[in-house]
């Protein structure tokens, strides 16, 4: 039987590797957003029962993870008016062979964990497997620094999918306080982003290369 | 209420953002003096918390808070002096992180549930960040976005380890409170796999935020960047914060019968560490970067001595504590020289000995400190690591020790040399004026004083730390 939640996962698991193959910086941020609000509805659909507070914490994860990151990453570019490539250093096709065989990894490995929570959800494992991965791919991958912030989130996300899944939805009020501590660095990380084109008037990192030994 | 620690300082700097010009410069001292008092009046009454189950007091915890409020301190009334001379861009900016900085990292230290420790630590990287760009310049820029990226993505991976331990509760069907007093009294029915595999991913992650190589690369480029009082602060506290997180861990580690495959791993990050830092301390250019690769080479000997265990673990919690009073009495020295021969280079220095006399007594004993002669507390912890090391039986670790050990010193010595007698023509237009030399002489002091006579409570709260994770004599 296939649940919703399956359903929405491999819609996730298609747009990492829609991502490995882009080249454009605003698809990027919709496949960020997107991949935000997925693994911010996916307790809704988990099967578990949900107190109010439980509702609320959920929203509230969705409009910050969906809404307000890659808000504030998309300020950052307009404020700087790139509409520039990534710059791979791996390029778009290795990319993606990348991104397949990391997915077929993933759906291969995640069986062998045999954790009882995610029995009955065929993809919540591999997803959040595949987007850990891909997040540290693209920061490794791109000379971008934007895109490289891009790559810290999705790899947020994935950690995100893997705490939703277990024993920590009790803590709401922690939970949210790694919610504000994530916001709060990608505001950080967007305000060195102006600052890094305003000195260098671009944000390949392949300039940041003066402090080296 | 020990909650109230943290409280005040976010209090005060978030007033001091609201204050313009140099009306918030009292407000470090102010602050520092109030947390001093704080910190003493927590140590003496050990009042409970207001959430115990997010906040708790440990020996390892209060002994770090009491050496962040004494340095805090002592920098702060550096800081004072220090900005009278400097051009900072945005004064309340720099003084409203810095009281932020303290917030966050007196909350390191008191907090007991896994998440609000990740959180705490995640909060120093923010709330530091500011700081190192402080001078607006385009080296400083890169600096901080190393500084931010590396370490956001480092603490990351300690979240997906402290994720995996709650997941190690769950596969152990253990039900208890996410905090690590509690684990640590449940820690043999956690599953071991789970546990181990959190274990790695939390030393990687707060590794990285503790310098240790190969994650390291941050650091020395922070350093170097920010004014020194913020660099004072960043290697005398914030290295020791993320070293706590570790420390907790392993003690959930030992407490599970762990404690073997946990000593290994921080044995090798240790030793990774300490050859690192020996390898780029040689042709070192820089004197605040030599001062950075010193501090990675004292948290590779920390965590070198903690993986060795009982008397290395006593030996490491003593450098801890003699590393964060020495170097950051080094890095406020090398604001001085910094201000004095307006140059970064090692060979833009020297003849400091007779250029600036004071400033010169604060640096050499600081260096005769951090490279661990005896009467400074560096010397006994190393010994006892290095005995703590014999005795398990460690001989290829110990070898290499002891071998970076010597290198360290051999390339700091000829370096410091050259800084302190080597030839110059430079002009020095500095006026070493008493505020600006004492903070340090002061530190120094504290270490010397701390290896002759340490307070019954003081020493007592050092045996129970080392004791909860399974060392000792």
């Amino acid at each position: 039987m296939i649940h919703t939640v399956d359903t929405i996962l491999a819609l996730v698991l298609l747009s990492v590797l829609f991502s490995f193959g882009s080249s454009r910086l605003p698809a990027l941020i919709k496949v960020i957003a997107f991949q935000g609000v997925v693994v911010s509805v996916v307790p809704f659909f988990m099967g578990h029962t949900m107190s109010a507070g439980g509702v609320a914490f959920t929203i509230a994860t969705l409009l910050i993870r969906g809404i307000g990151i890659p808000l504030c990453i998309y300020l950052a570019i307009k404020k700087v008016a790139i509409r520039r490539e990534v710059e791979p250093i791996v390029g778009y096709h290795a990319s993606l062979l990348a991104g397949l065989v990391l997915i077929v990894a993933a759906i291969f490995v995640a069986p062998k964990f045999n954790l009882p929570q995610t029995s009955g959800h065929v993809l919540l494992l591999p997803t959040a497997i595949t987007l850990l991965v891909a997040g540290m791919f693209i920061l490794m991958a791109r000379r971008n620094a934007i895109a490289m912030v891009l790559g810290y989130i999705m790899m947020e996300n994935g950690i995100y999918l893997v705490g939703t899944s277990f024993s920590l939805r009790a803590h709401h009020i922690v939970e949210f306080g790694i919610l504000l501590d994530v916001l709060a660095g990608v505001m950080i990380m967007a305000i060195i982003l102006q600052n890094i084109k305003q000195a260098f008037d671009d944000v390949d990192t392949a300039l940041l290369r003066t402090l080296k030994e | 209420m020990v909650e109230i620690a943290f409280i005040a300082p976010l209090l005060t700097g978030i007033i001091a953002f609201f204050l313009g010009g140099r009306s918030s410069r009292p407000l470090l001292t102010i602050t520092g003096a109030l947390h001093l008092l704080i910190s003493v009046l927590i140590w003496s009454f050990r009042p409970g918390a207001a959430f115990p189950d997010y906040f708790g007091i440990t020996p390892e915890g209060l002994l770090s808070l009491l050496v962040i409020s004494l340095l805090f301190f002592m920098i702060s009334i550096y800081t004072t002096a220090y900005l009278a001379k400097t051009e900072i861009h945005s004064e309340r900016i720099f003084t409203g992180c810095m009281l932020l900085f303290l917030a966050t990292m007196t909350m390191v230290t008191l907090s007991d549930h896994i998440m609000v420790m990740w959180i705490a630590i995640e909060a120093t990287t923010l709330a530091s960040a500011p700081l190192i760009y402080t001078h607006r310049s385009a080296a400083s820029l890169e600096a901080t976005w190393k500084y931010v990226l590396i370490c956001s993505v480092g603490i990351a991976l300690a979240l997906l380890g402290s994720v995996l331990i709650t997941l190690a509760m769950d596969v152990g069907g253990v039900y208890a409170p996410v905090s690590f007093s509690s684990l640590t009294d449940v820690a043999e029915k956690l599953d071991p796999f789970w546990l181990k595999t959190g274990f790695v991913f939390i030393l990687v992650g707060y590794g990285t935020k503790m310098g240790l190589a190969p994650m390291h690369t941050w650091l020395p480029d922070a350093h170097s960047e920010a004014p020194s009082p913020a660099s004072a602060l960043l290697s005398g506290v914030l290295l020791n914060c993320a070293y706590l997180g570790i420390f907790k861990t392993n003690k959930i580690m030992q407490a599970a019968g762990l404690g073997d495959f946990s000593g290994m791993v921080l044995i090798f990050f240790g030793l990774a560490s300490m050859l690192a830092a020996a390898t780029f301390i040689l042709k070192q250019t820089e004197y605040k970067r030599l001062l950075a690769y010193s501090s990675i080479e004292n948290m590779g000997i920390i965590a070198f001595g903690t993986g060795v265990g009982g008397i290395g673990a006593y030996g490491a919690m003593l450098c801890l504590i003699h590393h964060s009073l020495i170097k950051s009495s080094l890095f406020l020295s090398s604001g001085n020289i910094l201000l004095g021969y307006a140059s970064r280079l090692i060979d833009g220095t020297g003849k400091m000995a007779r250029l600036m006399p004071k400033t010169f007594v604060a640096f050499f004993g600081g260096f005769a400190g951090i490279s661990g002669f005896p009467p400074f507390g560096i010397f006994l912890g190393e010994l006892f690591i290095v005995i703590g090391a014999f005795r398990a039986h460690h001989y290829i670790g110990v070898g290499l020790f002891i071998l970076s050990i010597c290198a360290i010193f051999a390339g700091f010595a000829n370096h410091i040399m050259k800084i302190s007698f080597g030839d110059s023509g430079v002009a020095v237009k500095f006026e070493e004026n008493a505020t600006m030399v004492w903070p340090q002489y002061a530190l120094l002091l504290t270490s010397v004083v701390l290896c002759f006579w340490m307070p019954e409570t003081v020493s007592q709260a050092v045996m129970n730390a080392v004791n909860s994770m399974g060392g000792g004599f």
